[in-house]
């Protein structure tokens, strides 16, 4: 099932985001060089050393964990670019036609998308 | 062969059965069902095709025998019928695999091998695929990709760049024959008559004709009777009972037989080199050597995909057509489903000597380009792996259709169109309160040190003077002047603004503000937020009653927005106004959308409350004579000729289109978009506006107004004489031109 995932987008130089490090907890997706993802439980607000940072609760993005077998023979299917070796790793692009982030753990992989994708993740990525 | 096992298929509707593990041609051929022309049984030829389970194009002689198969003739020059409903659903099964590796060999014979352990040694990731095991490449794109076709799904192979290559070693042809009677059955290359002895089918009388380098070898010790000379024609009804040869001495010998094998020479299997210009692709093998040359064709069919003969070859060179690529598009030869496999030696031979002369090879005209596919795919195989662009669905989408909604796709989402009788959601609007989700504006934060000045250079308004807590209508324009989007900055403290955008806009818009912000090498932080950001449109005249009765005692005014909790949920209350009626846009996390929705629903239950859906809101919204973005808008749309000047202030420091609009606007005014009204029903939108017999125009936005008693439009009109006119005919029916608003011009009701 697709679930909705909390998470808290920071905006902010890449500097400080560099800075941020593992502190804050959850699953930190470096979607650009000025935009940090962080999925999942944190602990609090992180604090950012911009003080133009902008940093939004977000629930804008839903979620999937899936077995990584299965996420593999999925993503041979709807993936036209090569994932990455190691893991954990991030990656991100488009998935089945539609814009995803992908974080792969050696025995899952979370599909990640917006919420507005929802239902066409469900139907494509399985 | 008794001891061997069999399939049984259904070939023209009789019962046929096959040995297991042969392919089908030779199954057919065993059967007697051998097709006319000359047989080439390595799938270079057309000859061979035939429909299988419905499924059209389909080489025999690549394919193996199995039970069940319902199978029966294409004939050539002729299109198969066009699938069935059925036939669609069973293609559009098929599914893909994506592969990556740093070579791809295609073919496997001597040259493909030494090429794939080679790379292999050098420790290059090699995949090799070989058309013998199934693996058909039936193209090669940019990317590099290459396309495989295999019995259980279609692959395409990513080649790693930069060091990848294609490396084609996919061997050679053998030339076909050109004379008359060369559509005849019993006419083979040398090596498909090899394979048919070899498979114990029995070729009768066998005529070996052409001069082989090596010999005929083991056909002449099989029985064959080497046939001396040049090829004049065939002869027989249905199948080849006589081929006719010249000597030396200019005398023709007739030659009975029930088999004739052909070894003109060879030709380069190069369809995916000539397919893929500009890609890394190396050649090996024997599909590097150049084309052995035929003799210049004197009579019979050159292409038999096109059934294109010598005659009509000779017609269009009469007629002007002397290369090579102009006498494929004139002939259509070359463009069937072998792509010239079969005829382009011939082709080039042609066209380098002319008919009955001898041509030199550097005469030759290069080979014309392929294309892809190299074979005929199904629906199901062309499509797969490709999937339809999506359309975003708001949080509310749910909640819509639980509601009825009729949704449709509109600005790039899916939003309710109406709720069953537009009319009610109109008249919630206008005379109690109502609701729409207008969650697919555009959305954007923008902050940092230089947020004021990004702005002020991109918005042609004093964004400067826009105090925090308060907002203003923008109109976003391109270097040229013309309008690209529209919508409301609000400024939120001196340096943190939030943007909205049209729905259909707010992706562009974003790489615009991201564009410039980087041109100028300003200090900003941008973050679109369109898709983590519900909102609300609570609109109408009791809309102030339900917000504070939702828990917000104290709206804000017009233009002026805030922080506040509705009905539970945190939100930002935007008020403006679209509909015409007083309106708040409630912004909230989209998480939140669906509650907030339902308890608005609740709570404005006795005020008349109901949803409204878009049909609705563009009739409120013209009847106010607001303009949308792409509806009203051209290509060439001027904040002058919307008549949207007020929005621009060109007396302000350099913004994005002012030197543009400085020098447009000195250019007299061809044509405005502007208010009109008629008697009775709505014209159509696109109708066309006439003045005294002349074009003027045409309709962007009508309704009826059932407020007005009357319909409404904008539209674009031109000046005549640099005068607007003030009557117009629209489908027959007078129509006048009008100021806008045509409702509440005064304004009243929006500010309330």
């Amino acid at each position: 099932m697709v679930e909705r995932l909390p998470a808290i987008r920071i905006v902010a130089t890449p500097a400080a985001l560099d800075q941020l490090g593992n502190a804050v907890g959850g699953v930190r997706l470096r979607t650009a060089p000025d935009e940090l993802l962080l999925i999942g439980e944190t602990r609090g607000l992180p604090i950012v050393a911009d003080p133009h940072a902008i940093i939004f609760a977000e629930t804008g993005f839903v979620g999937r964990w899936i077995p990584a077998g299965q996420a593999l023979e999925i993503l041979a299917r709807t993936c036209e670019w090569e994932l990455p070796v190691a893991r954990p790793a991030f990656a991100q692009g488009m998935v089945a036609g539609l814009p995803v982030r992908l974080w792969l753990e050696p025995e899952r992989i979370l599909f990640i998308t917006a919420a507005p994708f929802a239902v066409d993740l469900e139907e494509r990525v399985r | 062969m008794t001891s061997r096992s069999t399939e049984e298929i259904t070939f023209e509707g009789r019962a046929i059965e096959i040995v297991a593990g042969e392919s089908l041609l030779i199954g057919l051929l065993r059967a007697g069902c051998q097709p006319g022309g000359c047989l080439c049984l390595s799938g270079d030829c057309p000859h061979c095709l035939v429909t299988v389970d419905g499924v059209a194009y389909v080489r025999s002689c690549q394919v193996m025998a199995r039970s069940g198969m319902v199978v029966t003739r294409q004939p050539l020059g002729e299109a198969p019928p066009l699938p069935g409903p059925l036939s669609y659903q069973e293609s559009a099964a098929a599914s893909v695999r994506h592969l990556f590796a740093d070579v791809v060999v295609i073919g496997q014979g001597r040259a493909g091998q030494a090429a794939t352990v080679a790379a292999r040694e050098a420790g290059r990731e090699v995949i090799a695929l070989d058309a013998r095991q199934g693996e058909e490449v039936i193209g090669v794109y940019p990317g590099p990709l290459v396309v495989v076709r295999t019995a259980e799904e279609m692959r395409q192979i990513h080649v790693r760049m930069p060091g990848g290559e294609i490396v084609v070693a996919t061997g050679a042809a053998e030339i076909p024959p050109v004379a008359p009677g060369n559509q005849l059955a019993g006419i083979v290359t040398r090596r498909a008559a090899e394979e048919m002895l070899a498979a114990g089918l029995a070729l009768g009388r066998l005529a070996l004709v052409g001069r082989p380098e090596k010999g005929w070898g083991f056909l002449a010790g099989a029985g064959g009777r080497i046939v001396a000379g040049e090829l004049v024609r065939f002869e027989g009804k249905e199948r080849v009972t006589a081929v006719v040869v010249r000597d030396g001495e200019g005398d023709e010998n007739r030659i009975a037989c029930d088999t004739v094998a052909v070894d003109l020479g060879r030709l380069p299997r190069d369809l995916l080199v000539r397919m893929g210009a500009g890609l890394p692709i190396r050649v090996v093998g024997r599909a590097a050597e150049p084309a052995d040359l035929p003799a210049c064709p004197q009579e019979g069919v050159v292409c038999h995909c096109a059934g294109v003969t010598v005659d009509d070859l000779a017609s269009v060179v009469a007629r002007g057509f002397h290369e090579l690529e102009l006498v494929k598009r004139a002939t259509l030869a070359g463009t069937g489903t072998c792509q010239g496999a079969a005829c382009l030696s011939h082709l080039r031979r042609f066209l380098a000597a002319g008919a009955g002369e001898k041509a030199d090879r550097a005469e030759l005209p290069l080979p014309f380009t392929a294309r892809p596919v190299t074979r005929q795919l199904t629906m199901g195989e062309a499509a797969a792996g490709a999937f339809h662009p999506p359309t975003p669905r708001t949080a509310l989408d749910e909640e819509h259709r639980r509601c009825g909604a009729r949704m449709e796709r509109m600005g790039g989402w899916w939003r309710p169109w109406n709720y069953g009788d537009v009319w009610d959601e109109y008249e919630a609007v206008r005379q109690a309160v109502s609701i729409g989700d207008v969650s697919t504006l555009g959305k954007m934060i923008v902050t940092g040190p230089d947020a004021l000045e990004l702005l002020e250079r991109l918005y042609p308004t004093r964004v400067a003077t826009i105090r925090p807590g308060r907002m203003r209508y923008v109109l976003l324009l391109d270097d040229r002047g013309y309008v690209l989007d529209d919508g409301m900055i609000c400024r939120e403290d001196e340096r943190r603004f939030t943007l909205t955008f049209t729905s259909g806009g707010a992706t562009f818009a974003e790489l615009w503000v991201r564009d410039w912000a980087e041109a100028f090498g300003l200090d900003v932080r941008i973050m679109n937020i369109t898709m983590s950001v519900g909102a609300i449109n609570l609109t109408g005249p009791r809309a102030k009653e339900l917000l504070v009765r939702a828990g917000v005692p104290d709206p804000p005014d017009f233009l002026h927005f805030q922080a506040g909790v509705v009905a539970g949920i945190d939100c930002r209350i935007l008020r403006l106004s679209f509909t015409g009626e007083v309106s708040y846009e409630l912004h909230h996390a989209a998480a939140d959308s669906v509650a907030l929705w339902q308890r608005l629903m609740e709570l404005g239950a006795d005020l008349g409350i109901r949803p409204h859906g878009l049909e609705a809101l563009l009739k409120l919204r013209l009847e106010k004579g607001h303009l949308i973005v792409g509806q009203e808008t051209d290509f060439d749309s001027t904040p002058r000729r919307l008549n949207h000047e007020w929005a621009v202030r060109l007396d302000k420091d350099d913004f994005v289109g002012k030197t543009a609009l400085q020098r447009t606007n000195r250019i007299p005014l061809n044509r405005q978009l502007v208010g009109l009204e008629m008697d009775g029903d709505a014209p159509a939108e696109g109708a066309v506006i006439w003045h005294d017999g002349q074009y003027a125009g045409y309709v962007t936005s009508s309704t009826w107004s059932p407020t007005l008693g009357r319909s409404v439009m904008l539209g674009w009109l031109n000046l005549f004489d640099n005068q607007l006119p003030d009557l117009v005919t629209i489908a027959g029916r007078a129509a006048r031109r009008v100021a806008t608003p045509f409702y509440d011009p005064e304004g009243g009701r929006a500010r309330g």
